[in-house]
């Protein structure tokens, strides 16, 4: 039975250190996050299950920094999402007004060419800018759902 | 009492064994995250799957790419299934959000050379009605290649199931097209 005892403990560390293996591959199956859209608009799931944690409203983003904050490196990435998020959005939606002025405008055939033509250029000048915060945000998101994940398995 | 020194020998090694085993296999699995881990970033109705935060341009799929999303993530079937997902709806968003933008950049010139008749709204309308259907299914060709590429990371974690993919090798056209990308940022 002495024999026995050192040899039962040791299965006992080595059962225990296949636990933690286990509880670390679980940690990411039930934690880990990912972005989808559903009917576009903007979703953040978490785990196998796919609940749904965060979800972007009208001009305003998903809180991903209160998702995210065990993470420094996710933290700081979800913060630049935030910030260029709402003003991306609301940019690319004045882009997209201002192209519907233009085509309006150019429908009145006595108008001066010049508001048409300042029109579409507006036009075109939103959507570019809104369209470039829109990406910088989108990439920031993706960072830091990156890092949030790899975290999830130190 | 020589018995008990051995035994506690005994007990004392297989723990310092265990502890450093399983250290050295998360660290080997956090390796494995940081070295092949994807995500992904939509850029104007592309993708462009990335390895790492800050890592290399793996390839770019979306709007008549052939980035072959599929065999990037061939080592994760549930990967793969949803791979395949995104490859048809990517496909359809393609085709019928250019016919829709086609359509509607011809209505919006007719429009603004004042040549108006019925087909200039037509045009316009049926345009952006593809430009929309487009859109939709390119959100849920994103949705795939999201839920794809968790699956791969996630497979990753997992060295006693799968095995260390291989690398896939990358077509020089996308791996120019990366380097090029890289350059103009």
């Amino acid at each position: 039975m002495s024999r026995l005892t050192p040899v039962l403990f040791g299965a006992q560390l080595l059962i225990m250190g296949a636990n933690a293996m286990a509880a670390q591959v679980s940690a990411y199956d039930e934690n880990a996050l990912r972005v989808e859209s559903r009917q576009g608009n903007l979703q953040i799931l978490r785990g196998i299950e796919g609940t749904v944690v965060a979800r972007a409203g009208i001009f305003h983003p998903p809180k991903v920094a209160n998702l995210v904050i065990q993470s420094d490196s996710a933290l700081a990435e979800a913060k630049i999402f935030e910030r260029d998020y709402e003003p991306g959005q609301w940019v690319a939606a004045l882009g997209i007004a201002t192209l519907g002025a233009a085509i309006g405008a150019s429908r009145i055939s006595d108008i001066n060419p010049v508001i048409q033509v300042s029109l579409y250029a507006i036009s075109f000048a939103a959507l570019g800018y809104g369209g470039n915060r829109l990406h910088s945000a989108y990439g920031a998101l993706s960072k830091a759902i990156w890092w949030y994940n790899r975290d999830l398995k130190r | 009492m020589k018995s008990g020194l051995i035994r506690a020998l005994i007990v004392g090694a297989s723990c310092t064994v265990t502890l450093v085993s399983t250290a050295a296999a998360q660290r080997i699995d956090s390796t494995r995250y940081d070295g092949q881990a994807l995500r992904y970033e939509s850029y104007w109705g592309s993708a462009r799957i990335i390895r790492g935060a800050d890592g290399p341009l793996v390839g770019t799929a979306g709007w008549f790419r052939s980035f072959d999303v599929e065999k990037l993530v061939a080592s994760s079937a549930p990967a793969r299934a949803e791979a395949r997902v995104y490859k048809s709806n990517s496909f359809r968003a393609s085709v019928v959000g250019t016919i829709g933008a086609t359509a509607a950049v011809v209505g919006v010139a007719l429009s603004a050379n004042n040549s108006n008749n019925a087909t200039t709204p037509i045009l316009i309308i049926g345009g952006l009605g593809a430009i929309a259907w487009g859109a939709q299914h390119l959100h849920i060709a994103f949705s795939a290649l999201s839920r794809s590429l968790w699956w791969y990371n996630r497979d990753l974690a997992r060295p006693q199931l799968a095995p260390l993919p291989t690398p896939v090798p990358i077509p020089a056209r996308q791996t120019e097209q990366g380097e090029r990308h890289k350059d103009s940022q």
